[in-house]
């Protein structure tokens, strides 16, 4: 097992962020380094924060013991908490190559943003006003504020990347011309036709694509889609619209889907907020015509069962004999999915494929001109924003190899940390996720205001300290002499005897830190917080507190687990150092402010039964014993070394 | 192994209180298994010495240092230059490892940090118990495996005293008796008629004790051009 496996979250991520890294950062506090962690990867972490479709969650291993950690949520909050930061400077360009973009979406501008870093001058066309593409004109704002996607723009712009709107390729400029003022092309036209279902009376007044509608709504206009809308589709279009019309009045919204509810694209906790906000589902039922006079007035559908009845999910579908049957409506949003617009790459020379999607020729995302790329939904077809912002980074790598000649990336697989044994799970304290504030059901239908209001601090720090940071456990160096004391002292039953030294699975491991404060030989360390940064924090404290309280001082070591302590450490006069979990200080940790002239050291020891960590009481017990006994021994007081109990409230 | 543990702080700190430089020495090997003179303790002796001397107002250098065996020369040479820069070294090792160092290193002065308890092995729980005491002409055959010098209080060789009750030790409650384990252990091999056989006759050498290498070292020299 090698140390540096990859945790499943972060495997999950189609940009690899580091998760547990920044995650980590939350909960010891430090929001500035979880969002640089965010943003060395992602230059769209408020807009991530909301709509991501998070496959890190679905990997995550605290789902095997209670609740995955709210990832996505606490990404939000970093992001939220910093939205003022701009890049502290501003880099190149470097080179002298141009590159151009064509499409300012999350693709785009990802691309844009990471080859401004890169150093060369980027140049974005948008045939649109407004940036952003699907953000700003797909996702409605009570889902995802329009000041929130601009946020996310603003600081890639910073970096000094160009912007042209209103300028759209075959309308305004051709791919030739670009190719004679720029040394590289990335298209990023995006997948915004919607897709009709063929049926009978699909032209009729009063039916209407969700991107037109969704598109309208975001320019500020208010239509009234009618009392009685039915929405046809199943994805995260179908729900928004669905919603947007409750927002603009429509008493009675009704969402019809050909499949089953486990199998829609939209989350199910969308599909959740749909149904309080009383919005009607009807599942496994098509339309088959529209019918009325001058308008839309009813849908005729029919039933829909699974062609092969074992066949598990997305078999094909066929209707059911004589089951049609019609609703009454008033008007008729279709959300059956989109393709690319075929029309644009026309004259282009581009080869594109079934649906209009450009082809590209391998993984560097080069399309069949020279110095012409292609990625983000016009290449996938219509996908999620991380998969474009995805393939945004993975357009500008193979840019910048093609203008410097570079040899292709290579790509290794990550080798992933393995789920949780069964037996460790069962010892694992079990807490769930706190409950994201939202805005009550009567105030949302009145407005497009957004919808769930984020953590607050005391969540976000709750919610990152439930994470397992999954690999940051104990390792074992050469040192080991095979006393085996790990095995014994282990809550888990982690470490086991090797045939030569002792062995800790790294994916088992739940870092405590107990085993590396009772290794007598120091050969564990804990990746989480290794000893020299323990030791640093320690020493930095001390130093402080000399320079600082001349008339005398105290050491207080705290829980950084519990979120009142990482509040009130800069309150107190005392110095505080935090730690991962109290039963990782050491005795000698206790006994070495005491060189230092310390009047005294304090353990704020929270309560157990909010400990993450199994049996960390009684070992904080036993450190602390040991510890008075040296200090009566050498003739220091025992009493100037105190647990403080602080209950926390519950 | 070796077992050894830290003698009280009081007597340590009474024995170098004439020095201003120290070196903790601790060894790698037995007294790291059994916790008590691995690189951890002497990280704590040194910090508890440390602290002792600022209370008292007197600021000395404590250094640290572990080396894997004390009883290993060319280990010892390893730390020539580092040790020649303090005034003592108190050595973490058994009486072995204490012994160690003096025969390589002229100065400074040893000091010995533990008391060296005894032979011994740890049980499931780390706990470590004596079981042999070096004596010279091994018994094992007999007994099944138990050795009845060590772990008898009295040493007998020739079965168990009248204070053995119930299978427990009349000198501690807590020990089992020795010959109660020999006798359960040979009649479950069947071989109980080992007692009648065995005659145990212990040395008593004459002190110091030696082992020295049949073969006699080849000189590189020696090999040159062979």
């Amino acid at each position: 097992m090698s140390i540096e496996t990859m945790p499943p979250c972060q495997a999950a991520c189609p940009i690899h962020t580091d998760v547990r890294g920044y995650v980590a950062a939350i909960a010891r506090g430090d929001i500035q380094s979880a969002i640089n962690i965010i943003r060395e990867v992602n230059p769209f972490p408020s807009v991530c924060g909301r709509i991501c479709t998070r496959a890190c969650e679905t990997a995550c291993r605290r789902g095997q013991v209670d609740e995955p950690i709210a990832i996505a949520s606490l990404k939000r909050f970093a992001a939220d908490q910093t939205k003022d930061l701009r890049p502290g400077v501003r880099p190149g360009p470097y080179y002298n190559d141009t590159v151009v973009i064509i499409g300012g979406g999350p693709s785009g501008l990802t691309a844009a943003h990471d080859l401004a870093l890169l150093g060369y001058r980027v140049t974005v066309f948008e045939s649109q006003r407004e940036l952003g593409g699907m953000l700003s004109r797909g996702i409605p704002e009570y889902r995802l504020p329009r000041s929130v996607v601009k946020a996310d723009i603003d600081y890639i712009l910073s970096l000094g990347v160009e912007v042209r709107t209103g300028m759209a390729l075959g309308r305004n400029f051709t791919l030739d011309e670009l190719l004679k003022d720029y040394q590289a092309v990335f298209l990023a036209l995006g997948s915004e036709r919607s897709l009709f279902p063929k049926c009978k009376g699909v032209e009729l007044p009063g039916i209407i694509t969700a991107v037109e509608f969704l598109k309208q709504v975001s320019e500020g206009l208010r239509p009234y889609p009618g009392n009685k809308v039915v929405v046809v589709g199943g994805g995260h279009t179908a729900i928004d619209a669905a919603r947007t019309c409750i927002r603009l009045g429509s008493k009675d919204v009704t969402i019809i889907y050909r499949r089953t509810p486990e199998e829609m694209p939209a989350g199910k906790e969308e599909a959740e907020e749909a149904h309080h906000e009383g919005i009607k589902f009807i599942y496994q039922a098509a339309p088959v015509e529209f019918l009325g006079k001058g308008k839309v007035e009813k849908v005729r559908c029919v039933k829909m069962e699974f062609a092969d009845k074992k066949a598990s999910r997305r078999s094909k579908l066929v209707p059911v004999e004589n089951s049609e049957f019609e609703v009454k409506t008033d008007a008729v949003i279709l959300a059956i999915g989109y393709e690319p617009k075929k029309d644009i790459l026309e004259d282009t020379g581009v080869f594109a494929g079934k649906g209009g999607r450009i082809l590209i020729k391998d993984e560097t995302g080069a399309t069949n001109i020279k110095g012409v790329f292609a990625g983000g939904d016009v290449v996938s077809g219509p996908y999620s924003v991380v998969h474009a912002i995805a393939s945004g980074k993975k357009a500008a790598d193979s840019i910048h190899r093609y203008l410097r000649n570079l040899p292709p990336k290579e790509i290794a697989e990550p080798e992933v940390i393995r789920p949780i044994d069964e037996k460790i799970v069962n010892l694992i304290v079990k807490s769930l996720r706190p409950k994201m504030n939202m805005l009550p059901v009567e105030e949302r239908i009145r407005g497009f205001d957004e919808v769930s209001r984020g953590f607050t601090r005391d969540q976000a720090l709750a919610e990152a300290q439930r994470c397992l940071n999954c690999g940051s456990g104990a390792v074992i160096s050469d040192e080991c002499v095979a006393c085996f004391n790990c095995v014994l002292v282990c809550p888990y039953g982690v470490p086991v005897a090797g045939e030569e030294k002792a062995k800790i699975d790294i994916s088992q491991c739940q870092a405590c830190g107990i085993c590396a404060a009772e290794c007598p030989a120091s050969a564990i360390d804990v990746k989480l917080e290794p000893k020299i940064a323990s030791s640093k924090k320690l020493e930095g404290a001390i130093e402080a507190a000399k320079m600082q309280k001349t008339e005398g001082f105290t050491i207080g070591f705290y829980c950084q687990y519990h979120p009142s302590e990482v509040l009130s450490s800069t309150a107190t006069g005392d110095y505080l150092v935090g730690k991962p979990c109290m039963a990782r200080i050491d005795v000698a940790q206790l006994i070495r402010p005491f060189e230092e002239g310390s009047k005294g050291v304090e353990i704020r020891k929270c309560d157990y039964e909010a400990c993450r960590f199994k049996g960390c009481e009684e070992w904080i017990d036993k450190h602390v014993h040991r510890a008075k006994k040296i200090l009566e021994e050498i003739g220091i007081d025992a009493e100037r070394l105190k647990i403080i109990y602080e209950k926390k409230e519950k | 192994m070796i077992v050894a543990e830290m003698k009280p702080l009081s007597e340590i700190k009474e024995m170098i209180e004439p020095y201003e430089k120290v070196l903790v020495l601790g060894c790698g090997s037995c007294v790291t298994v059994c916790l008590t003179g691995g690189r951890r303790q002497v990280e704590l002796l040194a910090s508890a010495l440390r602290a002792t001397k600022k209370a008292e107002g007197r600021e000395i250098t404590i250094g640290e240092r572990t080396i894997p065996r004390q009883c290993e020369p060319k280990f010892v040479d390893q730390i020539k230059e580092d040790a020649s820069r303090y005034d003592v070294i108190l050595s973490m090792a058994c009486g072995i490892g204490v012994q160690g160092i003096v025969d390589r290193l002229r100065k400074p002065p040893v000091l010995p940090a533990m008391n060296t308890t005894f032979l011994g092995m740890a049980d499931e729980g780390g706990n470590f118990h004596e079981v042999c005491l070096a004596c010279g002409n091994c018994l094992l055959a007999f007994t099944g495996g138990i050795c009845p010098v060590a772990r008898c209080a009295k040493s007998l060789v020739n079965g168990p005293c009248g204070g053995s009750r119930g299978g427990l030790c009349e000198a501690s409650k807590d020990n089992p008796c020795v010959w109660q384990l020999i006798y359960n252990r040979l009649k479950e091999l069947d071989m109980l008629h080992l007692l009648k056989e065995m005659s145990h006759k212990r040395k008593w050498p004459v002190h110091p004790q030696k082992m020295i290498k049949e073969d006699p070292v080849i000189k590189k020299e020696q090999t040159k051009g062979a």
